[in-house]
């Protein structure tokens, strides 16, 4: 049964890859495993971190090229249009790669690359995780260069359905060609506590960034109102950033030192201990295609309370989650539902569900569908494909225009200069299923 | 056919939700697209329908202050040729002292006697430093030539109409607490600068004090004057720009013919032809909001 299925060879794009943390990047993660485990062979690409630079393999032999280009601003690198071409296309023809898959829009290194993988014929997939507005000048600019790398594209892809919308507002693409696929959270980490803490006093946990688009600021409004009216309320802060000092001033000026503990940057792996301490994970975001944050929050067995922003209301049912406006009356008479709600709360049942409604092997099995429909769209000749540039605007479009034919020129004078049979092709390997067993059987413990 | 039979060949598919959770909603593909996709979408919700003559009219006190500051340039050019000599300037700056005064008068409505002697008051200081410090302005370019000073306070001067804030919001009654935006602070240094280079090719300590209260009157306190008049009467607002603009396009037609098609054209080309290129391209707006925006906070952040 699994042979009748193709087999892809997928290369996944973008800036934002393990040693970061965040969203983009356990995503691709976790469905780069996943599509292992259905049998393709997943390749990733990204940009050097500090001294990690080359080719480094990862759990499942996932192998990942950290090509040695510095990041200069938030991640990002440099934006040279043609500067990854020769090893782009170096990676593209030694992996044998069947379909480019990008993510994120704010990724110069994924747009850069998805431009070559289409000047040289290669199906091209791009996943979109954000919400973008339209008027201010950073939005334009950035919706100008999603319209040009998903005016070719073969398939989309989008997180949530509000996305979808936002993504087909922004880029023009037609909503047939969008998918939506949403994440999914590992439920085998966030697992709920064995002993619940005890229920006479409740502990609220945030977890998040302290920047504005988190909704730090409401939390300062929300937060000495919630301790006023229930005195046995607890507010437990992790994370950092520039708001941090706002949320300090106001436990110093509301004398709330022990009743508001802020734990500072919380590691990765420290996620799950500090939220199986909570019974209720309160979210402020100002906007949010996805949200994973409440996922795992509703994975450790917590009720969650959140602003009804971007995609937020998709993401849990109805008896798992307490919505609000972003607005602080409508947010504190939120809190006092949920801990009404709170005695009716199984977290062992509440994670049981989670196990049913998300899975990263649903995901890759749907995303696997979008590849088999990529591959099912039409080669086009660098002439056709040039009239869907056009429709980008009438200076922008002739703009992207002459610049997929000068693409399209340095792609030959690399074909002539480094001939794409003298670049070796890597042999496939798989790793035995078991092999890491094997190896510990074979080694003694002392 | 048998309607029991006719139900159990095509199952009726679950209705499609927008949800994300759950996995592939059954009978439906993952790129369906609802009929209610796009039904949070409100188009151009904030944008203001207008109309030409009003456009028209809020055009006036744009036109009214590119003649106060026309008339400013033409006094002088006319100092600097010795048209006008000190005591003729002297006679001007109290004039327009008074008048000023006159005008904030019968136009405010709070006329406290306190308030006043607060006026006459900070004035009367103002005119004394600056009565002080004019040698050192008299002195101040003398190394410089000529050209460079009138190239420079030519400059500056277009910068100040550039960067002036004819919406009149650094105009404040007394307890406003909106801060002057950026562009019309340096508007404002610009004008000052500018006056004093000019100051400075002057003659003699009288002609320069003279000058400088003369421009620094005019720049400083000008919008407020004019802020007050729009405010009492649009009428009044309205015969005050027209008959400035006569005044100043008479003045200028005496100095100079080109000088003179030149600000007529600019007065046409603010008051008749940017309006109508605004309204024309109005109709290209097209603003979006939707569920996706970023939620907007309702309270002041106060830190």
């Amino acid at each position: 049964m699994t042979g009748d299925s193709l087999k892809h060879r997928i290369l996944m794009v973008s800036d934002f890859f393990y040693p970061n943390f965040g969203g983009v990047e356990n995503h691709i993660y976790y469905l780069s495993q996943c599509l292992l485990k259905l049998g393709h062979k997943v390749v990733v690409v990204t940009h050097a971190y500090g001294s990690r630079s080359g080719v480094r393999y990862m759990t499942s032999g996932l192998k990942v090229y950290y090509v040695p280009w510095k990041p200069f601003v938030m991640q990002n690198t440099l934006p040279t249009i043609y500067g990854l071409l020769p090893i782009i296309r170096t990676i593209l023809i030694r992996e044998r790669i069947t379909v480019v898959h990008g993510h994120q829009a704010f990724s110069t290194f994924c747009h850069e690359a998805l431009m070559h993988a289409r000047t040289m014929g290669y199906k091209v997939v791009f996943t979109d995780h954000s919400l973008y507005g339209f008027s201010d000048v950073g939005s334009i600019h950035m919706n100008k260069v999603l319209q040009f790398t998903l005016a070719d594209v073969s398939q989309a892809i989008c997180v949530s359905h509000t996305s979808k919308e936002n993504t087909v507002l922004r880029s023009g693409l037609p909503p047939e060609k969008v998918f939506v696929v949403p994440n999914a959270v590992d439920t085998a980490i966030f697992k709920p506590a064995v002993d619940r803490p005890s229920r006479s006093e409740i502990v609220i946990v945030v977890i998040s960034r302290l920047v504005y688009r988190k909704g730090v600021d409401l939390l300062v409004e929300v937060i000495p109102e919630v301790c006023r009216l229930h005195p046995n309320v607890r507010f437990i802060i992790g994370g950092d950033g520039p708001k941090r000092v706002r949320l300090e001033e106001m436990r110093e000026k509301h004398s709330l030192q022990d009743r508001v503990e802020m734990l500072g940057a919380v590691q990765h792996v420290q996620v799950r201990y500090v939220l199986i301490s909570g019974h209720i994970f309160l979210n402020s975001s100002l906007t949010e295609a996805f949200c994973i944050a409440i996922l795992e929050a509703a994975s450790c067995g917590l009720l969650t309370v959140s602003t009804r922003v971007g995609g937020v209301p998709e993401v849990l049912p109805d008896e798992m989650i307490v919505l609000a406006e972003p607005d602080p009356g409508d947010m504190v008479h939120a809190i006092q539902k949920a801990i009404a709600m709170l005695p009716k709360i199984d977290p062992q049942a509440m994670h049981n569900r989670m196990r049913e409604l998300y899975n990263w092997h649903d995901v890759a099995k749907r995303t696997e569908i979008v590849y088999d429909r990529a591959l099912k769209c039409s080669n086009q000749n660098l002439l056709e494909r040039l009239s869907r540039y056009l429709f980008c605007g009438a200076w922008a479009g002739k703009l992207f225009c002459l610049v997929m034919i000068v693409g399209f020129l340095l792609w030959q004078l690399l074909e002539l200069w480094q001939p794409a049979d003298d670049i070796e092709e890597v042999p496939d390997f798989s790793l035995p299923r078991n092999c890491d067993e094997e190896m510990l059987e074979k080694k003694p413990l002392k | 056919m048998d309607p029991s039979l006719a139900n159990i060949s095509s199952p009726i598919r679950p209705r499609w939700r927008k949800v994300a959770y759950g996995g592939m909603q059954p009978g439906y593909d993952d790129n369906h697209t609802d009929e209610s996709f796009l039904e949070g979408m409100v188009m151009n919700a904030s944008v203001v329908k207008r109309d030409m003559l009003k456009v028209m009219l809020d055009s006036v006190s744009i036109s009214e202050y590119l003649c106060i500051v026309a008339l400013v340039v033409l006094v002088w050019t006319r100092t600097l040729t010795s048209t006008i000599d000190e005591n003729s300037l002297l006679f001007i700056d109290v004039s327009l002292l008074v008048s000023g005064f006159l005008i904030l008068l019968f136009t405010q409505e709070m006329l406290s006697l306190s308030l006043l002697l607060h006026y006459f008051l900070n004035i009367s200081f103002f005119i004394t430093v600056l009565y002080v410090l004019a040698p050192i302005y008299q002195t101040l370019t003398r190394s410089i030539s000529s050209d460079s000073i009138w190239a420079v306070a030519a400059s500056l001067v277009v910068l100040h109409l550039f960067l002036h804030d004819y919406s009149e919001s650094t105009v404040k009654a007394p307890g406003a607490l909106k801060s002057p935006a950026l562009t019309s602070c340096i508007s404002v240094n610009a004008s000052i600068v500018a006056s004093v280079f000019v100051a400075s090719r002057l003659p003699s300590r009288l002609h320069v004090f003279a000058i400088m209260l003369f421009s620094l009157q005019v720049f400083l306190f000008a919008p407020l004057v004019t802020y007050c008049i729009k405010k009492y009467s649009f009428r009044l607002h309205l015969c005050f720009s027209i008959s400035l603009m006569v005044t100043t396009l008479s003045f200028v037609y005496m100095l100079h013919r080109l000088l003179f098609v030149l600000l007529l054209s600019l007065l046409v080309f603010v008051n008749v032809v940017c309006p109508y290129w605004l309204i024309r391209i109005q109709e290209y707006k097209f603003e979006i909001n939707g569920p996706w925006d970023e939620a907007k906070l309702c309270f002041d952040i106060t830190d």
